[in-house]
Formats: C-alpha cells, structure tokens, sequence
C-alpha cells in the first residue's frame, strides 16, 4: 500500500488513521511532531553557553547526579515489578516446623533469595539502587544548595525536590520494613514510637500508618507494602516529572 | 484556528519562564551539542556504567536478610544509613527536659524523647523548605556566598554526620576501651559533638572561602586561631599541672606529657607565626608545623604501642579522647584555618572575570581605547583578556583606572585582575634572578 508520507492524505489507511478518524488526535500529533523537529534537536543552552562564558568545567560531573538518581529509580521500578511477582505482603507470625517464629513475607524473601531463578541478583540490584538513589539525591540536594540553584526563579522547584528527598527516605524506609526480619522489626518498633509520640492524634496517626500501635499483629508489612509499591511510586513519579519539566523550562542554573 | 492558537503560545514571542528563543523562526546561531546522537551517547555511556556498577555490587555484595523478626529483640538496632542521623537525634533527645502541657484536656502533648526526637528530626526539613524565601539574590558558585556555602558545610555535612555518629555511640563506647573497661569516649564528649565539630567546621570553611575569593583574610584569622591555642594550651596546662587528677592513667605520666606536647607544640608555633610574620612565612610555618604534627602523632601512635607496654596506649589515650573537642579537634581546626586562610588563591582569571555577560560597558569607557590603535582599529583591551588574548598589549596597555570596574553591572574587579597578573611576570622575573628571560 502506497503512502504519501503525510499523515493527513493517509487517513483511513493506517493505524494511525484509523485512530484518527475515531479521535481527534492529529493536531496534537502534528504540534508534537513540529516541537521534536525544530526545537528538540538540541539541548536548550545553558546560562554559559548562550553568553559564552568560561565556565568552571570540573563541576559538571556534579550536574548529573539529579539524573543518576532518575535512573537509578528506573532500575528500582523494573526490579520492583519483578520482585512484586514473588513477594507475599504478609508479616503475621506463625510457629515453624520445628517451633521458631517465622512469617510468610520473610519465607517469600527466602524463597526469591534460594529458589527463584537470578532472584538473589533481582533484590541486590533493587537494594543497591535505592541506595545510589538516595546517595545521589542527597548529593544532587547538596549540589543545588552549594550553587544557590535554589534562588529565583526556581524556589518552587527547591521545594519539589525537598518534598522528593522526603519522598526517597521514605522508599526508603518502608523498603527496609518489608522483608520482615530482624530489622524490619526494629525499625517499625521506632518508627511506631516516633509516630506516637506526636500530641493529640499520636495513636490514631500509627494505627493509620503501622495499623496497630505495636508490630506484634504484624499488619504494618501489608500497609507499608500498598504504601511502597502504590502511594509513594504515584505520588513520586508525578512530582518528577514535574520537577524535571520545571528544569527543562527554567534551565539549569549554572554558576560562572 | 486552534492549532494556530497553540503554536503561538508555545513557539513565538518573549515569553516568562523561558530563558531561551525556540522555534524555526530563530535566528540566532545555537552553539549547543546536538541531542542525538552525541548527547545521547554520553548519556547512554553513563547509564550503562551505573548499571554495571549495580550488577557488580548485587552479584558479589548480597544483601542481608537474617533471621525472621520476633518480639523478643536482644541486638542493636541500626537503621539504614541516611535515616542514622534521625535516629542519633532521637538518642540525645534524653537531655531536654521532659514535662506535659495540657494535661487533662484533648489538646494535652507530652514533651517525652520520642517528641523531642521528632521536633529535631524535623529542623533539617524546615530549614531546608524555608531556605528559597530567606536566602535571595541569584546563584552564584560557593566562594562567591561563603556564609552560606559554610553554613551547609557546617549543618548539612557536619552536623548530619555527627548526628549520625552519636547513633551508634553503644558500637563505639563497646568497641573503644580503656584498660579499665570504661568507654575511651564517654557519652558527654560525643554530645558535645553535636556542637564544637560543626561549629568550628563552619568558621574554617567561611574564612577558606573568603580567602579563595581573594579577600584579605588576617584580621579574621588572628584572632580565631589565637583564641583556639589559648584553649588548647589551657587544656592540656590543665591536665599537666595536676597529674592526681588522672588517676590510674598517672602511671604513663610522661607518654601522656608527649602527646600533650605533640598536641600543642604545632599549634602554639602557627599560632605565634600568624600573628607576628609575614602571611607567606606564616603559611609555610602552618604547613609544616600541621605535616610534622600529624607525623608525630602517627609516630607516636604506633611508638608507645611497640616499645612500651601495651596498655600505655591505651592509659594516654583515655587521657586525650575524653578531652576530644579540645585536644584534637582544635589543634586540626587552628593549624588547618591558619593554612587555608594564607594561602594564595589560584585560578585568578575563573573567580575575578568569569561572571561577564559582555555587555560591553567596559570597553566604551576605556579611556585607552581613545587614544590607542591596534591593526584591526579599536583597540579592545577587555575583549582582548577575555578572549585570553593577552600578548602583552592589555596586560601592559590598562592604566588600572579603574573605570571600567565603576561602569560593569557584575562589579567585576578588571584592574585586580590586571595586577594579579602583572604580579605573577614580576614574580616569575624575580625568582630568575631579577633579569628578563
């Protein structure tokens, strides 16, 4: 089937103008296509760049740790979603075969450590990643606050990233509550004191959260669990985005 | 149309928020790195190092998994790493004083550990949201703000970190003993590590950068390094002048006398230097005052351990570490702020002239520019530097009026620059010997 190579005369003989003539998409396609080929060809100049100015070229390795940190929240989300085949969101404790305390969560991560095929090597790139990840972003903090990036224009980015750092502790954080061992225990024990220890709705704020004030019910890895892979990925993800897109607009803010 | 609408909200005209001119209607030239397929690469290059990298440390570092949890905890609970400064605050948490307000009624708050530990885990948070909208102005590179470059070398690095450190404090009491099994860092001199560590982190980074801005730094110096030998020598005189006090460590009293030596002798040298000779001598006193300092303490380290008996190291030891935050923190801080603070700043070209968006101000007021002509007509004295094109002809043309500097938006210092440079021919002709090449 011959085309003409335009969208608009090849309606209703590709896939494209099948859709389109159900839905009208192709102005925004046809505007998404203009942007990608005369402004996208190349990266938007920065400050020193556009001015020609000497720069300090010894720092820019430190302009990619924002960047390292993204990536590195790829490799969590790929990993995430395999680990998620394998893992049971279940911390109650039950007696073992020959009488110890165990749970199904801790059996599961047993089980994707001793007999899922690579599964060992699934968890230790999830575990290594957070890692980098919250290093980086800890680094990329320290870099914008270092460079006064944070002043205007872009306070309300400082803020996105402020509010993302908490969000990347708390990944964090719940990461380590769920395989449901001997840390896991500790840290929801100080975890649900802090938490209680807030005035007025002390309580109320740990039932939410750990759901139970104490971890013997073993129900803070089922709420920690929807908030690790459901609440803070959603909430997360949308702030990067929109953290990155203020970038792309405002431009790196480059000392010189 | 809409189209037509949309296009010209997002493509054309000076737009707010949009530093830069898009659009196929730009005419200017864009010096920029295309985004594919060079851009592209590189980044492509750095995600696969990070990758391997992952798969490196996943392949032969396996995460621990250990026993199932149980209520019944009898080890140390250490949480992941970024969240040990939350849990040190927490732990020192004990020293603010416990009381309930609005006990009976719904609002009652009880200001236990638990809350203290809270209220301090949230001051980095607070500080770091109100930040934008207390610090303003534009950026600029850390020697250029150096209140606020130190101030973060001091609370986001330091304070973090020794926040951190006071959350294993039982691994170090357990791990460091003295012979007589008490904790060679007793709990008060890591609480004090809250405070003298940051803060004198904070002071020697704030006058190393004003330095490496090119300022003047002696009339801050002096007085801060004089008043740190003065507590290091009132300290360590302290422990000299009253042996009986040291009590079983009384035994090793002249090892003890040596490394209160080794302790203040570098310090008090730098200290009398800085204040009575000439910065270039008083650096080169600092540095090696500062070199044979530290080798003498290594030395001394591994000596008292090899030749005398064993437990000596031990004895001295838990004479100097409880006294930490004065005998060695401060010997570090005075010999290293006195090095930083004399030392000649390099790189004059990136910290005097790197700001100029050439706007050309300078150069119309250039009164040698009226009456100087080169072969291309017009002679450019700032353009000519700026371009590192400096033959001689600006380097030796520029009066240092000065007037260009009075006229420029940056307040950039072109004639320091000049005579920086000037200075460094000068000196190059004097260690030859005085004569031209």
């Amino acid at each position: 089937m011959a085309t003409t190579g335009d969208i608009r005369k090849d309606t209703g003989r590709t896939v494209f103008g099948w859709i389109k003539s159900r839905f009208p998409t192709v102005p925004y396609a046809d505007l998404t296509r203009v942007v990608v080929e005369t402004d996208q060809r190349q990266l938007p100049r920065s400050h020193a760049e556009k001015y020609e100015l000497k720069t300090i070229w010894y720092w820019y390795p430190l302009y990619c740790l924002g960047g390292i940190s993204f990536i590195a929240f790829i490799v969590l989300t790929i990993t995430g979603i395999l680990l998620g085949f394998f893992y049971i969101p279940d911390g109650r404790l039950e007696l073992g075969a020959s009488g110890d305390l165990t749970n199904p969560a801790w059996r599961s991560m047993l089980t994707i450590m001793n007999d899922i095929p690579f599964g060992f090597i699934i968890r230790g790139m999830h575990h290594w990643a957070a890692h980098i990840m919250i290093a980086a972003v800890f680094l990329h903090m320290c870099r914008v606050y270092f460079t006064g990036a944070y002043k205007k224009p872009r306070e309300l980015n400082w803020l996105l990233g402020v509010l993302l750092i908490l969000i990347t502790i708390m990944f964090g954080y719940s990461g380590y509550l769920l395989p449901a061992n001997a840390l896991s225990e500790g840290a929801a024990n100080i975890g649900i004191n802090m938490t209680r220890a807030s005035p007025v709705i002390g309580d109320q704020l740990a039932t939410l959260l750990f759901g139970d004030i104490s971890t013997l019910s073993g129900r803070y890895i089922l709420r920690w669990y929807w908030i690790h892979v459901f609440i803070l990925p959603l909430v997360g993800t949308a702030l990067m985005v929109l953290h990155m897109g203020l970038v792309w607009l405002q431009g790196v803010a480059e000392p010189h | 149309m809409q189209i037509e609408y949309v296009k010209e909200k997002v493509m054309e005209g000076p737009r707010p928020g949009f530093p830069r001119q898009y659009g196929p209607d730009r005419l200017d030239h864009q010096p920029g790195i295309p985004l594919f397929p060079q851009e592209a690469t590189r980044d492509l290059v750095t995600i696969c190092l990070l990758v391997a990298m992952m798969f490196f440390l996943s392949a032969f570092v396996t995460p621990f998994l250990g026993p199932a949890r149980s209520p019944q905890l009898s080890e140390l609970i250490v949480p992941d790493w970024y969240l040990l400064f939350s849990w040190g605050l927490l732990k020192v948490a004990d020293i603010f004083p416990q009381f309930t307000i609005g006990a009976g009624t719904p609002l009652k708050t009880e200001f236990s550990a638990a809350f203290w530990g809270d209220l301090l885990s949230g001051i980095p948070v607070i500080f770091l949201l109100v930040l934008p909208f207390i610090d303003r102005g534009r950026e600029s590179r850390p020697a250029k703000a150096p209140f606020r470059s130190a101030f973060g070398i001091a609370f986001l690095i330091a304070w973090i970190f020794t926040s951190s450190l006071y959350s294993i404090r039982e691994v170090v009491a357990q791990r460091w003993t003295a012979p007589n099994g008490t904790a060679l860092i007793p709990d008060g001199t890591m609480k004090w590590f809250f405070v003298i560590p940051p803060v004198l982190v904070g002071l020697t980074s704030y006058l190393a950068l004003r330095r490496l801005a090119f300022a003047p730094m002696r009339r801050y110096l002096v007085p801060y390094v004089l008043i740190l030998t003065a507590i290091v020598v009132a300290q360590a005189g302290a422990i000299a002048a009253n042996p009986a006090a040291l009590g079983a460590a009384q035994a090793f009293f002249p090892e003890i006398l040596i490394a209160l030596a080794i302790v203040v002798v570098p310090t008090v040298l730098t200290a009398f230097f800085l204040f009575r000779a000439p910065e270039s001598t008083a650096r080169k006193v600092s540095t090696w005052a500062g070199a044979l300092g530290l080798l003498a303490f290594m030395g001394f380290y591994g000596a008292v351990a090899y030749l005398d008996r064993p437990t000596a190291l031990g004895w001295v030891l838990s004479v100097l570490w409880p006294n930490m935050n004065t005998l060695v923190f401060m010997p570090i801080f005075a010999i290293g702020t006195a090095w930083l603070g004399t030392r000649r700043p390099y790189s004059t070209y990136e910290y005097l002239l790197n700001e100029c968006y050439q706007c050309g101000k300078c150069h119309t007021v250039c009164p040698v520019t009226k009456v100087e002509d080169d072969a291309l007509g017009g002679l450019n004295l700032v353009y000519n530097t700026f371009k590192k094109q400096h033959d001689g002809v600006p380097l030796w043309t520029c009066l240092a009026c000065d007037a260009c500097s009075a006229v420029c938006p940056l307040d950039i210092q072109y004639s320091d620059y000049i005579l920086e440079e000037r200075r460094k021919v000068n000196a190059a002709m004097a260690a030859d010997g005085g004569r031209r090449e």
